[in-house]
């Protein structure tokens, strides 16, 4: 691998390139999905090639070729070259990086058991296990589960001297329950939907999943809700669980502070932000009890490495400080915008793909309250949990959640289950509604696999670290 | 660029097969080439490329199936695809009920394959180019432009152990475009097969002057409008509907809004899926080889067919539509070139029947609320307008959607007879019109 990235550096140097880094990225797939009962696939997916970036004439210019071969870099270096020569004359100003000490090291996912050592026997056992617990409720019509197991190796090294390899290992699953009456259908999931829940861990996160454990509770869940009444409507109180609050981060906090939606990359896709420059340091973005971090560095996070895709090391960033605006998410380009050191956050979907600003771990810190807690001391509202759609505005600002499962609040007690739940409203007057966050004993991390960005679409595996946590005075409904 | 001939993908896939040692297999060739150069602030700031080759295994042998994927071309290539095929074949319990490989059927290289020799060949300068000219024209009016401009060819090959042997080509050329002023955006875009059908200077015109009229926007009341879409809403509308109802699995599992022989939409609408229209990016086959035939979803408002695959034809009883993704998986059958049918009414007049109503540009972020009541929500996004007296007014704050898809088609008062070509999140073509719907429910 370092030979092949040697080649690419010097090739695009030679032609011309002031500055080059190149990834060789070797990355395998293990999928194995359950449904109804059957093996619907067994799956191995290998993934290897070399991407090349440079500026020239000021200039950026990417290539991704898929052969990890000196003959590959130097084609892939040469096509970046031309690329951003192409480009030079569209550019007003020279590409200005933030400085950075070029680093040398190595950096591995810590793991128990290495989900590629387990048997794939095992694997199948622990999905049919489950759906066979999941077909024990009559009304459950359709069983999925599934597990992918990930582990890329990769060489990143610059121009300016770094040389890092890094080996990612995760670990993922999860199950949904589906079923369906004449004019209803709903899914249950554990532990999380839309797919499953993944780590940077070993096959021990499987065996915490517990799936055939939860696999009739939600089973009869699903069915429960068939029949359940609608989620009652009006601005009341809002408890979410900690895979709802997870994505309510992701969604309204992690995009809006990435730096390069803040200037406008993004502007024609993905979008924009609120959070301006202007308000660093003096927006009130929600109320004392919030604290939200980006931390590459937090144990399990599916955004946890050793240094990121331009090679600045892992960081811990605080986004928001006890409700008040603090930070960005930044590269070593949009970070010398402000004349400061990037947050280490670029990131790109494999070797094919231009890093950009994503998202690490963005972790919503522990409070000191409890689920139950915020219950009691709830006199009207709802309590939803598990993630079914999510839509938010290009500027992240004005959202709709709805959640797979609601229970209605009286006077500090769930009183009924109720389905199709909706939330709504605007990013700031939200989180400065939220009282309560529970403690670290309620606080997981989570991963979300599935965030995309970029054009060419990039899909991106980040982590959130949450719990549950209570908002007053929300607006709710049924779909 | 790509490397292989077509000839050469069906080549490569023959000797994978050759290489199998016992049973039955199926191989997906695939070499795609990419190159996208992306603006913002009226400069280039992305702007990239990648060649990939992919290769795909699936393995059947004693009521057993694997599969491998490669992306990437590495020498060894074949034997480690074969190699991992057979170890997850071996490691998967027996089932006496697999779908069997699509025997051979209709001819090699039938059906019409939306390529372009222009677009296969287009060179970063030729992309730099197209870019200017929109940067250009925002520039000169005092605003910003961002957006991207792509080209991508691709080329698959399948073949069988049964001996089905098929392969095609297909090309898209993309340029996107947002343009911003101080208080507000416009939007553009166009698709196409070949890159010289994408006039820069047609999508600069029109985003500079939706952005121009869209500045200082007021805030609208929520509630139900009268509407007018404009194509890149449509296609939002029409790629949902496909997503959530279209497919034969959706209807098996009772997770679809289709009720066969009833109607559930107005009279003047009519969707299908068509993979040899020329205006649809046309492709023959689906990923099992099997030939691409046109689908009737909704006839004159009522619902008719959904599209098939294998395994969920063998459990109709019926043959597939040629609509598969790669085999196995659990998504199902997937339409791939929706085509809604044109109206007869020109797009200003469409307008100019609204009284009192909103003209929509753009949606965004949508996604499905409730399945089988068709229920989406989004955002609107760069170009949202009053509509008074049948003529376009002041530009509106974006809103807050939440509405029924089949309900608003229910209620349509009149159809473009001009239409786009329009891409949906997964690529899927989509050629769809501009529609004026009576009510469309805007919630915040």
């Amino acid at each position: 691998m370092r030979d092949v990235a040697e080649r690419a550096l010097d090739e695009a140097v030679v032609a011309g390139a002031s500055y080059a880094d190149c990834r060789v990225v070797v990355r395998t797939v293990q999928t194995v999905e359950v449904k109804n009962g059957r093996v619907a696939r067994v799956a191995l997916h290998d993934d290897e090639g070399v991407g090349v970036r440079v500026v020239v004439d000021g200039a950026w210019g990417f290539a991704g070729l898929d052969r990890i071969d000196a003959r590959g870099a130097e084609e892939a270096a040469r096509r970046a070259v031309r690329i951003a020569r192409a480009g030079s004359r569209l550019r007003s100003a020279p590409v200005r990086l933030a400085p950075l000490t070029p680093a040398t090291g190595e950096y591995h996912t810590p793991v128990g058991v290495d989900p590629f050592t387990v048997s794939l026997e095992r694997k199948i056992e622990v999905l049919l296990a489950a759906d066979a617990a999941m077909a024990r409720v009559p009304a459950v019509t359709v069983r999925d589960g599934s597990l992918e197991f990930v582990r890329e190796r990769r060489l990143f090294a610059s121009s300016e001297g770094a040389r890092l390899e890094q080996t990612i290992v995760e670990s993922g699953g999860g199950m949904d329950a589906t079923a369906t009456s004449d004019d209803e259908v709903q899914t249950r999931s554990h532990p999380n939907s839309f797919g499953r829940h993944q780590l940077c861990a070993g096959w021990e996160a499987i065996e915490e999943m517990a799936l055939p454990e939860h696999a009739e509770r939600i089973a009869g869940e699903a069915a429960a809700l068939l029949t359940a009444d609608p989620c009652p409507a009006g601005r009341m109180t809002l408890i979410l669980d900690g895979t709802q609050a997870a994505l309510q981060v992701h969604e309204s906090c992690g995009h809006p502070t990435e730096l390069d939606r803040v200037l406008g990359d993004e502007a024609a896709f993905a979008g924009t932000s609120f959070l301006v420059p202007d308000l660093l340091g003096s927006f009130r973005y929600g109320s004392e009890a919030v604290t939200i971090v980006a931390d590459a560095t937090a144990p399990r996070g599916l955004g946890t490495f050793g240094w990121d895709d331009e090679g600045v090391p892992a960081e811990r960033t605080v986004l928001v400080d006890r409700g008040l605006f603090t930070g960005y998410m930044s590269s070593r380009e949009t970070a010398a915008v402000f004349d400061r050191q990037s947050s280490g956050t670029m990131r790109a979907d494999g070797w094919s793909r231009l890093p950009l600003i994503r998202m690490t771990n963005v972790n919503l810190e522990p409070g000191e309250s409890s689920l139950e807690e915020m219950i009691a001391t709830t006199e009207h509202g709802v309590y939803l949990e598990t993630n079914r759609s999510w839509s938010i505005d290009d500027r992240r600002l004005n959202f709709q959640f709805g959640c797979q499962n609601g229970w209605e609040i009286r006077d500090g007690r769930r009183v009924r289950l109720v389905r199709n739940p909706l939330y709504r409203g605007i990013t700031p007057e939200f989180w400065r509604s939220c009282d309560a966050v529970a403690g670290p004993d309620e606080w997981r991390m989570w991963g979300v696999i599935n965030c995309g960005k970029g054009e060419p679409m990039q899909s991106m595996h980040v982590g959130h670290g949450a719990a549950p946590c209570r908002f007053r005075d929300v607006q709710v409904g049924p779909a | 660029m790509l490397r292989r001939s077509a000839e050469e993908c069906l080549a490569l896939a023959d000797a994978v097969l050759a290489a199998v040692p016992h049973g039955e297999a199926e191989v997906l060739v695939t070499e795609d080439d990419l190159a996208l150069t992306r603006f913002a602030r009226n400069i280039v700031h992305q702007n990239v490329a990648d060649t990939g080759l992919s290769l795909r295994l699936r393995l059947v042998a004693g009521g057993r199936v694997g599969v491998a994927e490669l992306h990437g071309g590495a020498a060894d290539a074949i034997e480690r695809l074969v190699g991992n095929a057979e170890e997850a074949r071996r490691l998967a319990p027996a089932q006496d009920d697999l779908a069997p490989l699509p025997e051979p059927g209709g001819g090699d290289g039938d059906g019409p394959c939306g390529w372009s020799d222009a677009t296969a060949a287009a060179t970063p300068e030729r992309r730099a180019e197209g870019v200017g000219t929109v940067i250009a024209a925002a520039a000169a009016r005092g605003l910003e432009a961002f957006g991207a401009l792509s080209t991508r060819s691709t080329r698959r090959a399948v073949v069988n152990s049964r001996g089905l042997r098929r392969h095609g080509q297909v090309t898209a050329a993309s340029l996107s475009a947002v343009v911003r002023g101080e208080d507000g955006a416009g939007y553009a875009d166009r698709h196409a097969v070949d890159v010289d059908d994408l006039h820069p200077a047609a999508v600069a015109a029109e985003v500079v002057e939706t952005a121009e009229r869209n500045q200082g926007a007021r805030p609208a009341e929520p509630g139900e409008y009268e509407v007018v879409l404009a194509p890149y809403a449509v296609q939002e509308m029409v790629a949902y509907l496909s997503y959530i109802g279209f497919s034969a699995l959706a209807v098996q599992e009772h997770r679809s809004f289709m009720r066969r022989g009833e109607r559930l939409m107005s009279p003047e609408v009519g969707i299908r899926d068509d993979a040899a229209d020329p205006l649809a990016r046309p492709f023959p086959f689906d990923f099992e080889g099997v030939s691409t035939r046109r689908v009737t979803f909704v006839e004159q408002g009522v619902c008719r067919d959904v599209v098939y695959d294998t395994p969920t034809a063998i459990r109709d009883g019926v043959a597939s539509t040629g609509h598969a993704l790669p085999q196995p998986n659990t998504i199902g059958p997937w339409a791939t070139h929706l085509v809604m049918d044109p109206g007869t009414t020109p797009v200003p007049e469409l307008v100019a029947g609204v009284r009192r109503g909103l003209y929509v540009t753009r949606l965004w972020y949508v996604r499905v609320v409730h399945p089988l009541r068709t229920v989406i929500t989004g955002m609107t996004r760069e170009g949202t307008f009053l509509i008074e007296d049948g003529r376009l007014g002041a530009p509106v704050r974006d809103l807050r959607f939440t509405q029924s898809i089949v309900e608003a088609l229910s209620r349509v008062r009149g159809i473009s007879d001009e239409r786009r070509l329009e891409l949906g999140e997964d690529g899927s073509a989509v050629l769809v019109p501009w529609v004026r719907l009576e009510s469309f429910r805007f919630t915040s």
